[in-house]
């Protein structure tokens, strides 16, 4: 089977570093391309930190487009481990790969436009606003999209950045709102999923083990604790991102079901709070599959698998 | 029944004032408050809430004569909420009482109005010293307006055990609100922000606490005339939606208000600073809880998360026992 087309759309933020370096350990995806948003933290960094894990993981061939550098309407607001730059300081090297020539967003017209005979999946880690701007400017791009992979939103979690919001869609409900109702068929992974799958001391102390790629990924996902015992009632903390990638990859260790999906977008309280209507109830009709459940332990199993075979690769090929 | 007003038991009993919206499970709140020494009922007031006011005034005077508590202190209230235009209930009938017909009332409600009653008792009660505990079950339109005018009336609240809200469980009247908060988000919001003792049983909680047929039937096996009318009224109240419930039956959600003060022991909370959404339409009246401390500010609730619900019916079945067999 030739691999599935894939575009990432990410603001790296540890965990979007994690699932690039799982999606180009992964033949089963085609990369053919990344694309940064501000997020996490500002729009330069983001586009900075997803070529550094390009050149760690050996791919200096992947285009990286830098994107919007703000969010549509509302005032900006970074992550809250916005500090180390996102990617944990000086854990990596400063990228001598170039970003490619176009905006984000005009590379993601231009790629979802081009004729293939397998319409390309969207994979987003951070806000929405590259692809809401994309959609906006040319809403006939949302017939060529075979699905867009989504983390972000909050239902029965409640919030991580606010008390009501998850920080994707809070960082652009807007964003999110344009994406949510562009009729693109939507697997969106919420807070309830991704707090699942939470990077216990045990998995990081077994991934340092596997060689550089091993000890990046145990440094970048160590720079902050982010345990929450309070909350989670165990250590660790959620690796959110890769799951979107994990899903494409290993849909049977998922499941979800359709619902009608909101963004708030007037409230005081509850701007970028996610609502929902399972299976589209009361006249919504459906416009997402929202996953609920993970098997959070084979996650973690196939993650680790996949970056040892990667190691493995990259230290036989290259080094 | 007997009076409880009198003897040590009175001088003991916490008193209170219930805010409610009759309403099948406001109904049943009252018949436990009746039925229990441990309050003194210094009023009832009334608000629009699951059916309009003349409704809720007339079912609850009803409920008192079925409890032969014609002694009680009724105040009609608000017959619409602040701002918004009513919603009602979906699942308490025309009427409000379900298919249960109680012989037209001949007890009379009281002349003053709720907020002007709450007003004078509860300053009252702050000059007194004897602050009173205020259980709300429906809308908090009379406790808002009587803050509004009288502010420092917050002296005479021991606290307000409230059932509002929801938190990780999605709303009942619409996708995402409470249908107490959602009536009158603009009133649930003065009162949460008001500096009062609040604690409050959101749809996470009263979704525990599922009237089944199981229960029904112990209930109705009581065999009393208040037994027979609480079985009726609840076998209406039966969503028959195992599919969100996990089985048949109705929630329960307002006795638990009254229960928690006869037994805390039945429940486990968490504190919160809670905001109650009034400006957005899509999310009108959700409620949005700091459960961990994130944003810094000073929880402002008791949120009650958890009811051993055997506990709770096993409680009511003996309560309402208590009442005379026919």
């Amino acid at each position: 089977m030739s691999p599935l087309p894939v575009i990432i759309d990410c603001d790296p933020g540890v965990d979007d570093a994690v699932a690039i370096l799982l999606a180009l350990a992964s033949p089963e995806l085609e990369v053919l391309g990344i694309t940064t948003v501000a997020g996490n933290v500002a729009g330069a960094l983001t586009a900075k930190n997803a070529r550094k894990v390009c050149e760690l993981a050996g791919r200096r061939d992947i285009g990286v487009f830098a994107g919007c550098e703000r969010p549509l309407l509302r005032p900006q607001i970074f992550g809250k481990y916005k500090e180390g730059g996102g990617l944990a300081g000086d854990t990596l090297p400063e990228p001598t790969m170039p970003l490619g020539s176009s905006h984000a967003v005009d590379f993601l017209r231009a790629a979802l436009a081009a004729p293939r005979p397998v319409k390309v999946t969207l994979c987003t880690m951070g806000p929405l606003t590259n692809v809401a701007v994309a959609l906006a400017r040319d809403p006939g791009l949302a017939a060529r999209i075979e699905r867009i992979v989504s983390m972000g939103g909050a239902f029965t979690a409640l919030g991580n950045r606010s008390p009501a919001a998850e920080f994707n869609v809070l960082a652009d409900p807007h964003a999110a709102h344009v994406v949510l109702r562009s009729g693109v068929p939507i697997d969106l992974l919420p807070l309830d999923l991704t707090f699942q799958a939470l990077a216990t001391p045990e998995w990081l102390s077994g991934i340092e083990e596997i060689g550089r790629i091993g000890i990046v990924v145990h440094r970048l996902l160590t720079y902050f604790d982010r345990s929450d015992l309070a909350r989670f009632g165990r250590p660790g903390g959620p690796l959110h991102d890769p799951l979107v990638i994990a899903s494409l990859l290993w849909p049977e260790i998922f499941s979800g079901q359709s619902a009608w999906v909101g963004v708030d977008l007037a409230g005081r309280r509850t701007l970028g709070h996610t609502c929902i209507a399972w299976g589209g109830a009361g006249g919504r009709a459906a416009n997402a599959r929202v996953l609920t459940q993970v098997d959070s332990a084979a996650f973690f199993l196939r993650l680790k698998e996949r970056l040892v075979l990667f190691v493995q690769g990259v230290s036989g090929t290259r080094e | 029944m007997t009076s409880t007003h009198c003897g040590k038991e009175a001088e003991l009993a916490r008193p209170i004032i219930i805010d409610t919206d009759p309403g099948i499970d406001d109904a049943v709140a009252l018949l436990l408050a009746f039925a229990s020494p441990e309050f003194d009922i210094k009023g009832v007031t009334v608000v629009s809430g699951n059916v309009a006011l003349e409704h809720t005034v007339r079912n609850t005077l009803q409920v008192c004569e079925l409890a032969d508590r014609r002694d009680v202190p009724v105040y009609p209230g608000c017959t619409r909420p602040m701002l918004r235009d009513p919603v009602y209930g979906l699942f308490s009938g025309q009427g409000g009482l379900g298919k249960t017909e109680l012989p037209p009332p001949t007890m009379t409600v009281r002349e003053t109005h709720a907020v002007d009653y709450l007003v004078a008792a509860l300053t009252d009660a702050a000059r007194a010293g004897e602050p009173v505990t205020l259980c709300t079950l429906g809308p908090l339109t009379n406790v808002a307006l009587a803050l509004a005018h009288t502010p420092r009336i917050r002296d005479g609240i021991e606290s307000i055990v409230m059932m509002a809200g929801a938190f990780r469980e999605l709303g009942n009247r619409s996708i995402s609100a409470e249908f107490n908060i959602l009536v009158d988000p603009h009133a649930a919001h003065i009162v949460f922000e008001a500096g009062i003792p609040i604690v409050m049983l959101p749809l996470d909680v009263t979704h525990q606490a599922m009237a089944t047929p199981a229960r029904i039937d112990a209930i109705r096996a009581v065999g009393n005339p208040v037994t027979d009318v609480v079985a009726d009224i609840l076998t209406f109240w039966d969503r028959k939606d195992s599919k969100r419930f996990g089985g048949r039956g109705g929630p329960l959600h307002d006795p638990l208000v009254l229960d928690y003060l006869l037994a805390p022991e039945h429940y486990g909370s968490d504190e919160a600073r809670v905001w109650v959404e009034h400006s957005s339409e899509l999310l009108m009246g959700h409620t949005v809880a700091d459960f961990w401390g994130k944003t810094g500010e000073k929880p402002n609730a008791k949120v009650v998360l958890k009811v051993d619900a055997d506990a709770f019916f096993e409680l009511l079945g003996r309560r309402l026992a208590k009442y005379a067999r026919g």
